[in-house]
């Protein structure tokens, strides 16, 4: 009995070795999504369709993009609480761009993409040249974000009204799947090859271990971080931009509060709030245990009050997952 | 050991729902802004009542604040899952459901604007079909305000009139507003809106305006505030002030704070929204539209001008709906 468990247990390290190392993806998250898949599952005679599993994926679009710059930002240890408001900002501004002014729709795209990435390098540069923690320097772009978005949209209500091309983007979809799914999924597969086998992403993991040996070994990392907190910014105005072609509008209120919802995602997915540690396919399927567990929660009449409470408790559990996991590394 | 773990809460999941079975009744779907503010929840309150009364099964949702636009369209997206046979939306902006009641169109799903929260030029134009709106009148509200005040300074008064709107660009507080000053114009010209600003629905934005209309029009004799909270602001400035004997002051809402001002004798009146009575009526007309009846487009659920009188005599029908 005793050699019996012990094959087993050997099994499941081995198991969760090579997912380690090959995917980048921690087992544990893995294995606590599909519990939750099977559970919905029996729970919800509504849950398991077709239909059903791209309204999650469509659900958790917006925010798996926002997670993904979490993720690069976290696990460089850094901090991006801005990216909820660049949203919208991106968002107002791509859409002012079209809507207000009367440019071109491609204008749409690349104001929303340009206005993240820029409101990005302006965190990373104040980050990496006034030495101001990066807590203050995004916690202070969350206002002027938001302030801006606000500014922009007449009277601080929704610019309404997009072209067919962009509202595409939101609510299209090619070969049956919407195309914010699509974009999610690419934007994951590039990022998740550039933060576990690139050399930047190597760089940036040694930058959130241990800053000053990454220093030693000659990274520069000021210029890593500034462009780190750019792509953070670009990944928000990514996800401004689906949020706006979703609703067809650029709302400034879009994105309120996001942030902390990327970081648990990142979380919940095995990345480490103290650099060093992160996954972008870890990430995806903290995204998605969020998302499957708010959908069937839904379907399930659960009061909001509640889900709360149960989104709030997986974290928790996520975690203490992952702490067991460290604890045991360590005495081994 | 983490397996086990694992397996104990997923096993604990399992015995939590496992009541839960398909449904083959009609069940409405109902999706709310919040329930985290007294006035949604009274009128799921009013759903509740009108669905056991009409002996209709119902399936409500909402999100954790009147900002959460996008859960609460991903909510409308899963709601529709279920395949309920009509959805009661009560949107958090008029562009954020869109594309979920354009959903439920295709599915054959009717859609019913709760509490007058769609724009019909904008559901026409994304080709959305709504089988009817319903919620309060904002510009009769508006009127029925204007009323109470010349009914009580009377027609012949004279003197100067504050108006506070709400955030600029609300149509919601616009509409009140203006039924407000258009009603006064028609009933007694003799008292003139000197100011009519924009309050932001912000209590203490509300006081400074008062305060710096007060300081112009020393003589200011009613103050109208397209919400209570605003009343309310306006209320702390002109008691600060000692004009409360001499300004009248109207709100609209019917809220908790209004209804204990009101019986303090501080805040004059306000005109009271039911929103019990339109979670119970939008459930009895869906019932109609189910059964293949005709029902308006626009159905408007009258509100009730609350007073200190009227509180204490407690013989106005009205009242049992004001929750």
């Amino acid at each position: 009995m005793a050699t019996g468990q012990s094959a087993f247990a050997d099994h499941w390290r081995n198991l969760q070795f090579h997912f380690d190392t090959r995917l980048h993806l921690r087992l544990e998250s893995l294995i606590v999504l599909l519990i939750l898949l099977i559970a919905m599952s029996v729970l919800s005679p509504y849950f398991l369709s077709v239909s059903n599993f791209l309204n999650i994926l469509l659900a958790t679009s917006t925010i798996g993009i926002l997670a993904i710059g979490a993720t690069l930002i976290l696990s460089s240890n850094g901090l991006d609480l801005s990216v909820g408001s660049v949203l919208g900002f991106s968002g107002v501004a791509g859409a002012f761009l079209v809507g207000i002014l009367g440019w071109p729709w491609p204008f749409a795209i690349l104001g929303a993409l340009a206005a993240g990435a820029f409101a990005g390098a302006i965190n990373g540069f104040l980050i990496t040249r006034t030495r101001i923690p990066a807590f203050i320097v995004t916690l202070g772009m969350l206002g002027i974000a938001r302030g801006f978005a606000l500014i922009l949209a007449p009277n601080g209500g929704a610019i309404y009204g997009l072209s067919p091309e962009i509202v595409f983007l939101g609510q299209g979809r090619p070969l049956g799947i919407p195309t914010p799914v699509i974009i999610l999924v690419m934007t994951a597969i590039i990022a998740h090859y550039m933060l576990a086998y690139s050399r930047f992403g190597r760089h940036t993991l040694a930058l959130g271990d241990n800053e000053a040996a990454a220093r030693a070994t000659g990274i520069a990392v000021e210029r890593h971080r500034w462009i780190l907190y750019t792509l953070s910014g670009f990944t928000a105005g990514l996800a401004g931009l689906v949020f706006m072609a979703r609703v067809n509008a650029g709302d400034p209120t879009a994105g309120l509060n996001y942030e902390l919802t990327a970081i648990t995602a990142a979380i919940i997915g095995g990345t480490s709030l103290f650099g060093g540690k992160g996954s972008i396919l870890g990430t995806m399927v903290g995204a998605l245990i969020m998302g499957v567990l708010q959908n069937g929660l839904n379907l399930l009449a659960v009061p909001s009050f509640w889900q709360q409470v149960a989104i709030g408790m997986v974290l928790i559990l996520a975690v203490y997952i992952d702490q067991l996991q460290t604890s045991k590394e360590k005495k081994a | 050991m983490k397996l086990f773990k694992t397996l104990l809460v997923a096993s604990s999941l399992l015995a939590l729902g496992a009541s839960a079975q398909a449904q083959d009744k009609p069940v409405y779907g109902v999706l709310m802004k919040t329930l985290a503010n007294p006035f949604w929840g009274a009128m799921e309150q009013g759903v509740k009542a009108g669905a056991d009364a009409a002996g209709v099964e119902y399936y409500l949702q909402a999100v954790e604040s009147d900002q959460a636009a996008e859960p609460q369209l991903n909510t409308c997206n899963t709601m529709l899952e279920r395949k309920p046979t009509v959805m009661i939306t009560a949107a958090i902006n008029s562009n954020i459901l869109l594309p979920c009641l354009k959903r439920a169109n295709e599915m054959n799903i009717p859609v019913v604007d709760l509490d007058n929260n769609l724009d019909p030029a904008v559901t026409k134009e994304a080709g959305v079909n709504i089988t009817f709106h319903i919620g309060s009148d904002n510009m009769a509200a508006g009127a029925q305000g204007a009323e109470y005040l010349v009914g009580k300074v009377g027609k012949d008064a004279k003197g100067p009139v504050l108006v506070i709107e709400g955030l600029s660009g609300n149509i919601t507080g616009k509409k009140r507003a203006d039924g407000f000053a258009n009603k006064l114009k028609e009933l007694a010209p003799g008292l003139e809106v000197v100011a009519s600003l924009p309050g932001d629905w912000d209590r203490g934005k509300a006081a400074n305006i008062t305060n710096d209309i007060l300081t112009k029009h020393p003589d200011l004799v009613a103050i109208f505030a397209a919400n209570d909270g605003m009343a309310l602001g306006a209320v702390e400035t002109v008691f600060a002030a000692s004009k409360g004997e001499q300004v009248t002051i109207i709100g609209v809402d019917g809220n908790s704070d209004a209804v204990k001002s009101i019986k303090e004798g501080r805040l004059t009146a306000s005109v009271a929204q039911l929103p019990y009575l339109v979670g119970k009526q939008a459930v009895e007309n869906v019932k109609k539209v189910v059964e293949g009846g005709k029902v308006d487009e626009v159905l408007f659920v009258p509100t009730l001008v609350l007073t200190k009188q009227v509180i204490e005599d407690g013989k106005e029908p009205m009242l049992e709906f004001v929750k």
